[in-house]
C-alpha cells in the first residue's frame, strides 16, 4: 500500500479518465448536450501536459470524442507540469492557450460549464443524489472515469504497476446488470480502456445493480462485503478481477484527493 | 449413466449470513468466506456448517457434503477421529492451558524430532504464519541479512511480510527485502543470489507450487538439490513451507520426499487433525538462534493439542497415511478426468494425488469450471475452483465412487447448458 500518489499520475486520471468521460457526459445528460450545442461548429482543444500526458478533446454538433496520445487541435493548452495541469482541473488556476485564440470563447461558453457540470455529476450533493435520473447518470459517469482511471493507474503508478504484472492478457468486463459494460483490456499487463462490453471476457465482475455500483464508487461499500453479500459477483480468471480491485482501491486514492 | 440429483438450497446458511454481515467484516472474511472462497456464484455454496464426522459436513440447511477441502486442511485423519478425541480428552482432563506447560509438550517435540528427518527440535504455536514468521525472523538473526526469497504463487500466511505491496495496511518498508523468482527456474535463483550476494537471510519455499488458479508443478528432477547448493554456497537459510503439505506426501517432511534436508521446515494443518498447533522444526545449529528471539504468545503451549498431535501422527504412521492418500487421489483424480471425459471435457490434474489441483482446461477463463465445481457443490462434493483439494484417511472407496458419479452428472448439466461447445 502506498500511501502517497503521484502528480503525474494524477494528471494522467484527469486528462484521460475524468476529462474523458465529457462525451458520456453529453451522451448521457440533456443539459450537458444542451451547454455542447452552445456552439456547434467543429472544435478541438489540446492538452499537453510537459512531462505528462497529451490528449484531444474534439466537440462537433453538440458531441465530444476523446483521443489519447496527441495534442494537435483548434485551441492549445500548454501545461509547464502535472501540477500545473492539475491546478487547472481544480479550478485554482486558468488556462492559458497559446494556439486558437479566435476560438477562446469556446472554452467559456462550451468547455468551462461542461467540465465544471462533469465534476458535478462525478461528486454529487446529496440533493442532485435524490434526483433518481441523476443518481443513475452520476453513477455511469462514475463507473467510466473509475475505469478509465484503472488504465491509467495500472500503467503509470507504481503501485498499479505491481498489481497489473500479476494480471494475465484478456478481457476483465466491468458490468452493472441491465445498464453499462465497460472493458479492460490486457495485453503484457499493460491496460486499455473499452468503454463497451466484450465479446469474449477472461474475467468479470458484476454489480448486481446501479445501486450497488454506486455504492462501491463512492467508499460507502468495499468490494470484498458486497461479494460476500452477493450484490457483487465475480467470474472467471479471478486474478485479474483480484488486481483489477487492487487497482480500483488505488484509483480511489487518486479520485479522493 | 444417467442420475439425477435434487441440488441442494441453502435458506439457512443466507438467514445466518444476513446476520453475520452485521456483525462480521464481511460476514465471513478469509479464505473460508464467499469472497476469497471464490464461491461462483455465491448461491451455490453453503455458507455455514453445523456438524461434521469423518470425511464429512453437514451445513446448516442439513446438507451434507463429501468434503474435499478438509477444513482447508487440518482434517487429515477425519473430522472427529476416535482416537485423537480420546487423547484430546484425556489431557483435557488434565491440563490445557497453565502458568508452566505441561509435560506432554517434550513428549510431542520428542516425536516430532523423531519423525521429521529434518528436525533437531520442535518450537510450537498455533498458525502456519506463526511457524512461517518465526523461520523468517530466524533466518534474518543467524545470518544477520535482511533479504527473503520467495517462489512466484507463494502463500506463506497473512503477516505484512508475506503480503504484497499492493495489499492494504501493507507498507512498502513490510515487503521492501522481499526478492521474487519463479518455481524450478533455478537460472534465475543463481543470478538473483549472485545479485544481491550477502544479502539474503533465507528462501522460503513451498515443497512444490501449488498456487491457486494454475496447474500445480512437482519439482524438476534435481531442483531442490541444486536450489539446496545455491543456498549453501550462499550462506542461505532454506526455509520449506510445509504448512500445505506436510505428513500428506511424507511423514518425514515434504523435503524429505524430495530428497533433500531443508535447515527450517514449518507445519501446522495436519499436524493434530484439527487441534489447534503448529510447529517450527530445524537443525541443531539454529536452536541457539530461536532461543534468542522474542516470540511467544498465550496459548502457544496449550497442552491439549499436544496430546492431539501426538496421537495423529501415531496413527498417521499406523495407517502409513501418504501412501493411502496417494492411491485414494489416485483413484479419484482418475475417476474425475473419465467422468470429463465421457461429456467431452478436458479435465486436468495437478499436484501430488494427496492434494490434488483440478482445472476444466476447455476454456482459458475458467468459466467453465466454475460452473461445474458449483454443480458438484450444489451436489454434495465440496471443491473449490481455485485452490488445491486434501484428502483425509476416513475417504473410502464408495465415497470415490459417489464422488465420481456427482462429478459426472455435474459435467452432463454444464454441457447441455453450452451447446455452443458441440
Amino acid at each position: 500500500m502506498i500511501t502517497e500518489t503521484d502528480p503525474r499520475v494524477t494528471a494522467r486520471i484527469n486528462l484521460d479518465a475524468v476529462l474523458a468521460t465529457l462525451p458520456e457526459l453529453v451522451r448521457l445528460a440533456p443539459e450537458a448536450h444542451a451547454i455542447a450545442l452552445r456552439d456547434p461548429r467543429p472544435t478541438s482543444i489540446g492538452f499537453a501536459v510537459r512531462g505528462g500526458p497529451r490528449s484531444v478533446l474534439t466537440f462537433r454538433d453538440g458531441m465530444v470524442e476523446h483521443r489519447a496520445g496527441s495534442a494537435a487541435a483548434t485551441i492549445l493548452l500548454p501545461f509547464t507540469s502535472p501540477a500545473a495541469f492539475t491546478k487547472v482541473i481544480d479550478g485554482a488556476a486558468q488556462p492559458i492557450p497559446v494556439t486558437g485564440l479566435h476560438r477562446i470563447t469556446f472554452l467559456l461558453k462550451v468547455f468551462a460549464p461542461l467540465a465544471t457540470l462533469l465534476g458535478r455529476y462525478l461528486k454529487p450533493s446529496e440533493a442532485d443524489l435524490a434526483d433518481p435520473a441523476f443518481r443513475e447518470a452520476s453513477t455511469i459517469l462514475t463507473l467510466h472515469t473509475a475505469t478509465a482511471a484503472v488504465a491509467q493507474v495500472a500503467n503509470h503508478d507504481v503501485s498499479g504497476q505491481f498489481s497489473a504484472h500479476l494480471v494475465p492478457d484478456g478481457d476483465v468486463v466491468l458490468e452493472v446488470l441491465g445498464s453499462v459494460s465497460y472493458t479492460l483490456r490486457v495485453a503484457d499487463h499493460h491496460f486499455t480502456f473499452v468503454p463497451q462490453a466484450t465479446a469474449s471476457p477472461r474475467a468479470a465482475l458484476t454489480f448486481a445493480d446501479l445501486d450497488v455500483a454506486g455504492r462501491l464508487l463512492t467508499g460507502e461499500a468495499s468490494a470484498m462485503a458486497c461479494i460476500c453479500d452477493g450484490s457483487m459477483s465475480m467470474r472467471g480468471m479471478l486474478p485479474m478481477v483480484d488486481n483489477v480491485n487492487r487497482i480500483l482501491d488505488r484509483v480511489g486514492q487518486y479520485l479522493g484527493e | 449413466m444417467t442420475t439425477t440429483t435434487t441440488p441442494y438450497t441453502f435458506a439457512r446458511s443466507k438467514e445466518l449470513f444476513a446476520r453475520a454481515f452485521d456483525v462480521i467484516p464481511s460476514g465471513i472474511y478469509g479464505h473460508q468466506g464467499p469472497s476469497e472462497g471464490c464461491y461462483i456464484p455465491q448461491s451455490a455454496f453453503p455458507l455455514f456448517s453445523s456438524r461434521a464426522e469423518g470425511t464429512r459436513f453437514w451445513d446448516v440447511d442439513g446438507n451434507e457434503f463429501i468434503d474435499y477441502m478438509c477444513g482447508y486442511g487440518p482434517n487429515v485423519l477425519g473430522y472427529n477421529d476416535p482416537d485423537v478425541d480420546a487423547a484430546a480428552a484425556a489431557q483435557r482432563k488434565l491440563e490445557d492451558v497453565v502458568t508452566i506447560p505441561s509435560g506432554v509438550m517434550v513428549d510431542f517435540a520428542e516425536l516430532l524430532v523423531d519423525t521429521v528427518a529434518s528436525a533437531d527440535w520442535a518450537f510450537f504455536a498455533k498458525n502456519g504464519g506463526d511457524a512461517t514468521t518465526l523461520a523468517v525472523l530466524t533466518a534474518r538473526a543467524a545470518t544477520r541479512r535482511k533479504k527473503i526469497v520467495f517462489i512466484n504463487g507463494f502463500y506463506h500466511g497473512v503477516a505484512p511480510w508475506t503480503q504484497k505491496l499492493d495489499y492494504p495496511g501493507v507498507l512498502p518498508e513490510d515487503v521492501a527485502n522481499n526478492l521474487y523468482v519463479d518455481f524450478n527456474d533455478l537460472v534465475a535463483l543463481e543470478a538473483l543470489l549472485s545479485d544481491h550476494k550477502g544479502e539474503v537471510a533465507g528462501l522460503i519455499a513451498q515443497p512444490y507450487m501449488h498456487g491457486n488458479f494454475v496447474d500445480n508443478a512437482l519439482p524438476d528432477a534435481g531442483y531442490w538439490q541444486s536450489v539446496r547448493r545455491l543456498c549453501d554456497e550462499h550462506g542461505v537459510v532454506l526455509i520449506v513451507d510445509d504448512v500445505r503439505a506436510g505428513f500428506r506426501l511424507d511423514l518425514a517432511g515434504s523435503d524429505h520426499h524430495f530428497g533433500f534436508t531443508a535447515d527450517l521446515i514449518c507445519f501446522c494443518k495436519a499436524l493434530a487433525n484439527g487441534y489447534n498447533v503448529s510447529a517450527l522444526c530445524g537443525r541443531a545449529d539454529l536452536k541457539d538462534t530461536v532461543s534468542s528471539l522474542s516470540y511467544t504468545g498465550s496459548y502457544w503451549m496449550s497442552a491439549v493439542p499436544f496430546a492431539a498431535g501426538i496421537a495423529t501422527l501415531t496413527k498417521l504412521k499406523q495407517l502409513d497415511a501418504p501412501a493411502l492418500f496417494h492411491r485414494l487421489g489416485t483413484e479419484l483424480t482418475t475417476g474425475l478426468v473419465s467422468a470429463g471425459s465421457e461429456h467431452g471435457f478436458t479435465l486436468v490434474t495437478s499436484g501430488a494425488p494427496a492434494l490434488f489441483y483440478l482445472r476444466i482446461a476447455d476454456d482459458d477463463s475458467l468459466m467453465l469450471h466454475q460452473e461445474w465445481i458449483a454443480e458438484c457443490v450444489q451436489r454434495g462434493v465440496f471443491f473449490t475452483s481455485h485452490h488445491n483439494h486434501f484428502l483425509n484417511a476416513a475417504l473410502t472407496s464408495a465415497d470415490i465412487a459417489r464422488t465420481v458419479e456427482v462429478a459426472h452428472e455435474a459435467f452432463g448439466i454444464v454441457r447441455a447448458r453450452h451447446p455452443e461447445l458441440g
